[in-house]
């Protein structure tokens, strides 16, 4: 235990007393996150600058482009073309060029087309410029199919009302018609229950003739009775007065059965001929009465086929009417049903909110967790190279291999080493990000424990690197496209979404990115270990496996290397030797 | 009493199917200092890293006796308990440069385990054994050669082993601090530690060592006493040494006109290994008169550990 805080402590003598060094792997991640955290703590846009270019700069396009100033871009107008605005975003001027149309105004079916000219190469800002202009211009597009939505929006109310008052029109039509197929209906009904049936009988008028005869000779009869009758008073045994009184009475009745003949034959008022005239005139009346008959029947019977087709034709007309009705009805309620009635909601139906899931802070806050791991990654592969090749390179490397310590202790004596340099870095640059960011001071043991693990891994990353290496150039130079590889293949220069989904995956297990989201998720979000510990535990694992693996390499190594570095300066002198011994 | 400290016996070492030590045999006694010699890339630093447990042998073994009753034990399934007992001064400097010169000695002790009473003992001791007191407060990296070369042998001996192990310690470094730290490792070897040098400097383990081994191309060609590896290569092996001023040239020309075998150009002088003493000794005046030559100085002596070692490539290379 002793030999270890001994190495550790001549490990770090000799860190900060070689001052390359020191300057470079103590103080220089530092230094970067001091420079940082100075140069992101603040929640201003991106310094952007956009080109525009159009061809008559009127109202559309000056609102456009002070939509743009809002959003604290800087705006740059191309009066003359838009190819000066192409060459100065090759010389890296702007970022970007917007050629604008002459108006946003819609006329016709007409596109109004807008382009962006953008340099693909700095691909970390294309993603950024594109989705901010996008929504810059899906507002302002928004803007204008608003204006359309609206403008059929009224005509479908307007149509919508009309159609409202027309209907009501209609139904009084259908009423009608109905009340016309009714009267129709009733009509013909009517003219059905007329009967215009003719009296088929045949009349005698010979009857009248046989009447006046039989009448005529009853009468007579008649007279002669009367005659018999007053000759038979006469012989009869009665008082003259009452043979004269009764005699009076029968040729009373003998006068008015002769007036009764009379009638009979004499053509006077109320005789037996005006009679028979007038039941002549009566059949001639009847015959053409019938005639008439016969005639009003065949009309009504041809008025009854007409009031059918009426009614059949008005049936028509009241489905027809019905199926318009209908028409206007399901026309209606689809209009009424027509619930988003806001020109701004057709337009443009789903809005894209974001909602921050903390509240808005720096874009210090946001970068953190990348930032703080990305020193801790480079500082510590860096240091655990340098610190294995310190050693490694050390003129004292032989003389370690002599002196009784266990390799083991020299492996842990650097990874404390660097440990304690690393811990020095955190609580600096922690103590230095409180200034930034003061929500993190409620997380500060959970981030430090994970800095501490990813430190870890990284540190015998490194020093696995540094015993592999042979000279401390290459060794550099390894640790620094590991780190970069980390960072690749982190999502924090490409998306991540562009490369496979294989090499996505397998990018969840870069160490950098558990460790980053392992922060991230702590500072941020404030989410408690014990939800993380998965992640921790990998992170964990990765550190005892490192440390495994050194030990294999320093095993298998060690010797090859103590031999290699003897030679190598058994060779040194040897040649020194022969220079020396020419210049003799 | 002689102690046997580690033994090597029939140690091969291949890299890369390249036999790099061939068959070496070798014991170092408790408290000697052994001084191994050999040309670039002959195996002086495998043969070191052997013997320090670095290494393991292909073949054979190599040896440690902890204690002097107790078994051998092979050095590097060891090497965890005999660390401790180890001090190693590679080549290079072997300490942090950017700790000062007290800062090193204390943290390499308390690796070692030591009471801190102890380490700020030998501490105290080691800084001004190797006169770096003044320095101490100075960041390694700021100190001279010399200094720190003194510093990786303090290092090398602030837990007090029993055996330094030296690979080329005055390498790169003037004469006058080359002296210092041989008398700085004599004085450790008169307390009783043990030390294995590798050196191209063969004067100067000549002058510290007790044995001497040499090896060549992988083979250990002579090993014994200083005197003992010299001997076979007394005989006809007398070396006229010139020294030369601004002449040096014109009296290489001559001198191989000479009855030589070979001429060696050491920089301030010539060392002449002739095929008869006294003609060539003659001829080299008669020819330096005819010349008009100025012969700063002449002498004949032994030859020293680099001739000898000149000797054993030439004979390598003559079969």
């Amino acid at each position: 235990m002793s030999s270890l805080w001994l190495l550790t402590k001549k490990n770090l003598k000799l860190l900060l007393r070689s001052k390359s060094s020191a300057l470079i792997v103590v103080f220089a991640p530092l230094l970067i996150i001091l420079i940082l955290g100075l140069s992101f703590s603040n929640s201003s846009q991106y310094g952007i600058n956009i080109g525009v270019h159009a061809s008559s700069f009127n109202a559309d396009v000056n609102s456009f482009m002070e939509t743009l100033q809002e959003e604290e871009f800087k705006v740059i107008k191309y009066e003359s073309s838009i190819e000066d605005c192409i060459e100065d975003i090759k010389l890296s001027y702007v970022h970007t060029c917007i050629s604008l149309p002459e108006s946003f105004q819609i006329e016709g079916n007409a596109k109004k087309e807008i382009t962006f000219y953008i340099d693909p190469s700095k691909i970390n800002l294309v993603w950024m410029v594109q989705e901010t202009l996008r929504t810059k211009l899906n507002l302002k597009s928004e803007e204008v199919s608003k204006a359309l939505a609206g403008n059929i929006l009224t005509k479908l109310v307007d149509t919508n009302t009309k159609i409202g008052t027309e209907k009501d029109k209609l139904s009084t039509i259908k009423g009608k018609t109905g009340s016309a197929l009714s009267s129709a209906e009733a009509a013909k009904t009517d003219l059905s229950g007329l009967d215009f049936t003719v009296p088929v009988t045949v009349y005698n008028l010979s009857v009248t003739e046989a009447f006046k005869t039989q009448v005529s000779a009853n009468i007579n009869t008649g007279i002669t009775k009367l005659d018999a009758a007053s000759s038979a008073i006469n012989g009869a045994n009665l008082s003259s007065s009452e043979k004269s009184a009764i005699k009076k009475h029968l040729t009373l009745a003998k006068s008015e059965l002769a007036n009764a003949s009379a009638r009979l034959t004499v053509d006077s008022e109320g005789s037996f001929i005006a009679v028979s005239n007038l039941i002549n005139t009566l059949e001639t009346d009847l015959t053409a009465t019938k005639g008439k008959l016969t005639s009003a029947s065949e009309k009504v019977t041809g008025t009854t086929d007409n009031l059918g087709n009426i009614q059949s034709s008005l049936s028509e007309g009241m489905s027809s009417l019905d199926t318009v009705l209908t028409s206007l009805n399901e026309i209606k309620a689809n209009l009424d049903a027509q619930k988003v009635t806001e020109a701004g909601v057709i337009s443009n139906p789903i809005t894209t909110k974001i909602e921050n899931v903390i509240p808005a802070q720096s874009y210090l806050s946001y970068m953190f967790p990348a930032l703080i791991v990305l020193v801790i990654m480079f500082s510590s592969l860096l240091l655990g190279t340098t610190l294995v090749m310190m050693e490694k390179n050390s003129p004292s490397f032989v003389r370690n291999y002599f002196v009784p310590v266990k390799k083991v202790t020299f492996i842990l004596s650097t990874y404390l080493t660097n440990l304690i340099l690393m811990i020095v870095q955190i609580v600096i640059i922690l103590g230095i990000s409180l200034i930034f960011l003061k929500e993190l001071y409620m997380t500060i043991p959970q981030t430090v424990l994970i800095l501490f693990l990813a430190a870890s891994v990284f540190t015998f990353l490194g020093m696995a690197l540094g015993y592999l290496f042979v000279s401390e150039e290459t060794a550099v130079l390894a640790s620094i496209s590991l780190g970069s590889v980390f960072l690749f293949f982190s999502g924090l220069i490409l998306p991540l979404e562009s490369v496979s989904v294989l090499l996505r995956e397998v990018t969840f297990f870069n160490p950098f990115v558990l460790a980053e989201k392992l922060v991230r998720e702590v500072s941020l979000f404030q989410t408690s270990l014990s939800l993380i510990w998965m992640d921790l535990l990998i992170l964990l694992g990765y550190a005892i496996v490192m440390f495994l693996v050194i030990l294999i390499i320093e095993s298998l190594l060690h010797k090859q290397l103590v031999t290699k570095f003897m030679r190598h300066h058994h060779h040194k002198h040897r040649q020194k030797q022969k220079i020396d011994g020419k210049k003799h | 009493m002689i102690v046997e400290f580690i033994h090597l016996k029939e140690v091969v070492k291949e890299f890369k199917k390249t036999k790099i030590l061939k068959n070496v045999n070798l014991t170092i006694q408790r408290g000697e200092i052994l001084g191994i010699i050999g040309q670039s890339g002959s195996g002086k630093t495998t043969l070191l890293n052997l013997i320090a447990g670095f290494i393991e042998p292909t073949e054979g073994n190599v040896e440690y006796f902890s204690k002097i009753d107790h078994q051998p034990k092979e050095m590097h399934k060891n090497l965890h308990k005999i660390k401790r007992h180890i001090g190693f001064t590679p080549q290079h400097a072997s300490f942090y440069p950017k700790l000062t010169v007290k800062e090193n000695l204390l943290h390499f002790g308390r690796l070692y385990g030591l009471k801190k009473a102890l380490l700020i003992d030998n501490a105290k001791s080691l800084l001004e054994f190797t006169n770096l007191h003044g320095h101490q407060n100075k960041l390694a990296e700021h100190l001279s050669g010399g200094m720190q070369k003194r510093l990786d042998l303090s290092c090398s001996l602030i837990h007090k082993p029993k055996l330094l192990i030296l690979d080329e310690p005055t390498a790169d470094l003037d004469h006058i601090t080359q002296g210092e730290i041989l008398e700085l490792i004599q004085e450790v070897n008169k307390q009783g530690v043990t030390v294995v040098i590798a050196s191209h400097h063969l004067n100067n383990l000549e002058r510290i060592c007790d044995k001497i081994a040499i090896i060549h191309k992988g083979e250990l060609k002579s090993f014994g006493a200083v005197e003992d590896v010299r001997k076979p290569y007394l005989k006809n092996n007398i070396c006229i040494n010139i020294k030369v001023g601004k002449d040096k040239d014109k009296m290489i020309a001559m001198a191989k006109k000479l009855p030589v075998s070979k001429i060696v150009d050491q920089g301030h002088q010539i060392v002449l290994h002739p095929l008869e003493d006294e003609k060539a000794l003659l001829a080299l005046i008669r020819a330096v008169k005819e010349e008009n030559l100025y012969l700063h100085d002449i002498d004949l002596r032994k030859p020293s550990l680099n001739e000898v070692m000149g000797n054993i490539v030439d004979e390598e290379e003559r079969k």
